[in-house]
């Protein structure tokens, strides 16, 4: 058996193992370990995306690890077209956040690492799962380093924040348990084995009636909007990310967001297609408040790191819409968002972070006139605020714009054509609300409300990173078709079953 | 043929071979620890006793023996729970040495009456008669009472043991009276000729009295919402070893006499969806469901650790009750395996307390503060035993609620609606228990202490704690371990 998928889980887990062994004296190096474990997983996911092993399709593995008189429980691991985009970006921001953080001192280093290469562990178990049991004890595991990342390395309000974060999503994910338990039994029919492995779920499940899948759809599709997440339950998303460090605000908003839409496609719309359609119209109006509502919010944010965290529930409002479409171009370029919005938002939360840092301030109406003062910040978030709100020739370009013409096209089939009246409003609503900020903050006189002789440019190990993400935001933008040509396949195969 | 060597030397007696090795302790450790004045030896004794017991079952459960004596019965789902008390005696035996809370002079005593309890737990795990199952909850709770006493100087432990002794007495009463009524309308005490009464029979308020009368009396012993009142100051007054002895022993000997009682009485009449069958399916679900809620939201405002510990142990409770409402084999099966996850992370979690007051650590939780700096060994446990109660993978609490939960919310071929909204209940306070956990976990983690002394606790209590843990981290990672005898136990109830 191929161990290559496993290998994607294993590198991290002992990575995060030394890491958190490493006490004491050797606590400074611990960052090497870190760094060196996510690079070699960086490039095995590297080498599987580009067919290095052969079609990365057939590398499926797993065996049988629980087994009852009613269950059977895989450990099964498989890549798709769908995957392996999220496998990529979760290895590279994992090396890129590790990367990021050496110019950083703090306390217990050593457990910090630990906890970046543990939770890329949980992202790479999602991703790549292929049993329910597996997939759930996966999601779990990202949530635990999360919460520690919050409340030991955080801001001030860390303790309240971290918690937060942890009660919303656990709840959130319980309720899809339950989902995961009413799916199982009604797929296993009259075998009277629960198998959890996707493949046999979504065998069985197809001939069950819709209402009852429309019911499991409810339970599942809650747990991973509360992810995403989608207004109403998105409030522990700004906390939790003004409170996490830099590292956790790029990974949480990076990766672990595209758990929840990851899994809204993977297991709501691949094994429930007939109940999406029947909720279709509750997806899209979800999506549509989370976009106007998230771009609102945006505006009245003061806080950098704040306000990046309210747009990214603009943009995963967007992914949202794109999936509601359940139109080919619709859920291709939902997937394509998730990928071009895990560079940005990496981008974003990484320049609004070191403002912190460096300037000693993240509120916007203190700042001012940074571009004279810090000219290489400023030119990294004028690129990352550009490709967020869509400019074209970033990467962000192709992941906002199909989205709206796959929508199109759902409003002129149903001929509701003042729903897009929405969608220009939130067009002008991101645009509105970056180019207010990078106003406020990189223009204009000089800020006196604070002492900017501290201020200092961006570090040498910083610098390489937002190196690294800007030319693939701009390589991405104007070759999508590097990512999308994975996604063709996946998708076409998806829409026969839609 | 292992099984021989049990079965040649006890003969008929087989099914009481692990009950003799315990009677034969008790018996002998009060005369011992006054002969040889050592407590040491005594407790040596007593740890041989626990561990030749302990391999009896353990052969009679893997060779699969089958047998009967003088209605005492013999067969994997006796085993198994004999084994499971056999656990729970042998950690606290092997702490009881060097816990400063237990009164050495009275380590002969002590043992002793940690036996008879045991013997108790035995007696009711292969008994299928309700007076038996009587006479040993009886002897678990007179031996119970004695233990909680037995840490004289304090004050707490004697208001502990009054209050826990006067509680026991008045339900040894309900569920005598409830027995009597039974037996006055029926003419048996054996469970079966009872489950067969009442699948054939009407349903008569005489019955139905008798049934709530032995509910509330045996609900005493497991704590169950509302007749829990005692459980939070027993535990808090005992000494550490037997707070422990307590919440994963006793409480599970009530749950044993709830399955084999009320699950074998009911199943029957419930799998035909007779009226009788469900309204004590609904009872049992609604006394799950408001047992676990209030054990887990009371839990929440407590700030001495054992209390918090006590409160969970109610909830967890609450959690196995499901499986009365839910009736299946399958749910039985999740039961007695979480039944057995509970010893070790409960148990865990206690001995790390107990190990704590050695040390001189005190129990609440704000004296836990900065412990991941001083025992970094015992926070991380504690805190791997706090998250499996909790229910985080991968760990054993996690996998086992996983079978209880999913048993609750239907069967393969039917996700069957009845009782979908306990699991969501059951789920909800899954999450709350989470809250209550957590704050201990940051108190050991986050908040600075004031002391930053390294700790050390007695080796012997690192040993225990290393036990439960791998027991934790294993059964949560290959639940096949011990799952599939849980499977082959219920086939013996119905």
């Amino acid at each position: 058996m191929s161990m290559i998928l496993s290998s994607l889980i294993l590198v991290p887990l002992i990575g995060a193992i030394i890491a958190l062994v490493m006490g004491g004296a050797r606590e400074a190096y611990a960052k090497y370990v870190a760094i060196g474990f996510s690079a070699i997983t960086l490039i095995i996911a590297a080498l599987l995306m580009f067919g290095m092993f052969g079609d990365f399709e057939d590398l499926s593995e797993g065996f049988v690890w629980i087994e009852t008189s009613t269950f059977i429980m895989n450990y099964a691991l498989s890549v798709d077209g769908l995957s392996i985009l999220m496998v990529f970006l979760t290895a590279l921001l994992c090396l890129l956040v590790n990367v990021f953080s050496l110019d950083e001192h703090r306390e217990n280093n050593n457990y910090f690492y630990a906890l970046i290469m543990a939770m890329e562990v949980g992202l790479m178990g999602v991703y790549m799962a292929a049993d329910y049991f597996l997939f759930y004890i996966m999601w779990e595991v990202t949530l635990i380093p999360m919460y520690f990342m919050i409340s030991w390395y955080g801001g001030p309000r860390r303790h309240y924040s971290a918690i937060k974060f942890f009660i919303y999503t656990h709840v959130a994910s319980l309720v899809m348990l339950i989902g995961i338990f009413a799916m199982g039994y009604e797929a296993a029919g009259s075998t009277g084995i629960v198998d959890f492995s996707f493949e046999a779920i979504k065998n069985g499940i197809a001939s069950v009636a819709v209402d009852t899948q429309a019911l499991i759809f409810a339970l599942l599709f809650f747990g991973f909007m509360v992810k995403m997440p989608s207004v109403p339950f998105h409030t522990w998303l700004p906390d939790a990310h003004t409170e996490a460090p830099t590292e956790g605000s790029v990974l949480l908003a990076g990766v672990m967001l595209k758990m929840g839409s990851y899994g809204i496609i993977r297991i709501c719309i691949e094994a429930l297609p007939d109940a999406a359609e029947y909720w279709q119209w509750v997806i899209i109006a979800i999506a549509l408040i989370s976009i106007i509502y998230g771009a609102y919010g945006c505006i009245a944010q003061t806080d950098l790191k704040k306000m990046v965290a309210f747009s990214s529930i603009s943009h995963m409002g967007m992914v949202m819409l794109g999936i509601g479409c359940l139109s080919d171009a619709g859920i291709t370029f939902a997937v394509f968002q998730m990928f071009a919005h895990g560079l940005i938002t990496a981008m974003l939360f990484m320049v609004c972070g070191m403002t912190g840092h460096k300037v000693g301030t993240r509120e916007i109406p203190l700042l001012g006139g940074l571009a004279g003062k810090m000219p290489i910040y400023a030119t990294f978030m004028m690129i990352a605020f550009m490709a967020s709100l869509g400019l074209p020739g970033l990467v962000g370009f192709w992941g906002e714009f199909p989205v709206i013409m796959a929508f199109y096209e759902f409003i002129l089939e149903n001929d509701v054509v003042w729903m897009l009246l929405f969608c220009m409003l939130s067009l002008m609503l991101t645009a509105g609300y970056y180019l207010w900020a990078m106003q406020r903050t990189l223009f204009g006189p000089e800020t006196t409300k604070i002492d900017l002789n501290k201020a200092h440019d961006v570090g040498h190990f910083e610098f390489a990173v937002l190196l690294v993400l800007a030319i693939l935001v701009a390589l991405f933008g104007v070759w999508p078709d590097a990512a999308l040509q994975f996604l063709d396949p996946y998708v076409d195969a998806l829409m026969g079953v839609i | 043929m292992v099984d021989n060597i049990i079965t040649s030397i006890f003969g008929d007696l087989t099914p009481l071979a692990a009950m003799i090795f315990l009677l034969v302790g008790a018996l002998i450790m009060p005369g011992l620890q006054m002969f040889v004045k050592k407590h040491t030896v005594t407790w040596v004794v007593a740890l041989v006793f626990v561990i030749l017991a302990f391999i009896t079952d353990a052969i009679l459960l893997t060779s699969e023996v089958e047998m009967s004596y003088l209605g005492v019965k013999l067969n994997t789902y006796t085993t198994l729970m004999s084994m499971l008390f056999l656990i729970v005696v042998f950690l606290v035996v092997l702490v009881s040495n060097v816990s400063t809370e237990v009164t050495k002079s009275h380590a002969g005593a002590y043992y002793s009456l940690l036996f008879g309890a045991t013997l108790g737990m035995l007696f009711v795990a292969s008994s299928s008669s309700l007076l038996t199952i009587f006479v040993g909850v009886e002897l678990t709770s007179i031996s119970s009472y004695a233990l909680v006493a037995l840490k004289r100087k304090d004050g707490r432990a004697s208001e502990a043991a009054v209050k826990y002794a006067i509680i026991g007495g008045m339900s040894t009463a309900l569920t005598l009276y409830g027995i009597s009524m039974i037996y006055g309308l029926t003419g048996t005490l054996a469970i079966n000729e009872l489950a067969l009464y009442v699948a054939a029979n009407e349903f008569t308020w005489m019955f139905g009295i008798g049934i709530i009368c032995m509910i509330a009396g045996y609900g005493f012993k497991i704590a169950a919402v509302p007749f829990h009142m005692w459980a939070p100051d027993v535990y808090e007054g005992a000494a550490t070893p037997v707070s422990m002895f307590l919440a994963t022993g006793s409480k599970k000997m009530g749950l044993a006499v709830f399955i084999q009682v009320f699950l074998a009485m009911f199943i029957l009449s419930a799998t035909v969806g007779d009226i009788f069958g469900l309204t004590v399916q609904y009872i049992f679900a609604v006394i799950a469901a408001i047992t676990m809620t209030v054990g887990n939201v009371v839990a929440i405002a407590q700030s001495n650790i054992k209390r918090m510990l006590a409160y969970s142990s109610i909830a967890q409770a609450g959690y196995i009750l499901i499986i009365l409402a839910v009736m299946t084999p399958q749910a039985e099966a999740a039961g007695i395996f979480h039944m057995f996850t509970h010893v070790f992370m409960k148990g865990g979690a206690f001995l790390i307390v107990g190990g704590l007051i050695c040390a001189g650590i005190g129990e609440k939780i704000s004296d836990y503060r900065g412990l991941a700096k001083r025992a970094p060994f015992l926070a991380a446990a504690m805190m791997l035993f706090l998250f499996s109660l909790a229910g985080i993978p991968p760990l054993a609490g996690f996998t086992s609620k996983f079978f209880l939960f999913a048993s609750a919310v239907g069967t393969p071929g039917e996700a069957d609606g009845t009782w979908i909204w306990l699991a969501f209940v059951a789920i909800l306070n899954s999450a709350i228990s989470l809250y209550y956990y957590a704050r201990v976990v940051k108190a050991m983690y986050i908040e600075k202490g004031e002391s930053t002394e390294k700790i050390a606790i007695p080796r012997i209590f690192t040993i225990a704690i290393v036990i439960c843990l791998v027991f934790v981290v294993v059964l949560g990672v290959y639940p096949d371990l011990l799952y599939g005898f849980c499977e082959d136990a219920t086939a013996f109830l119905f």
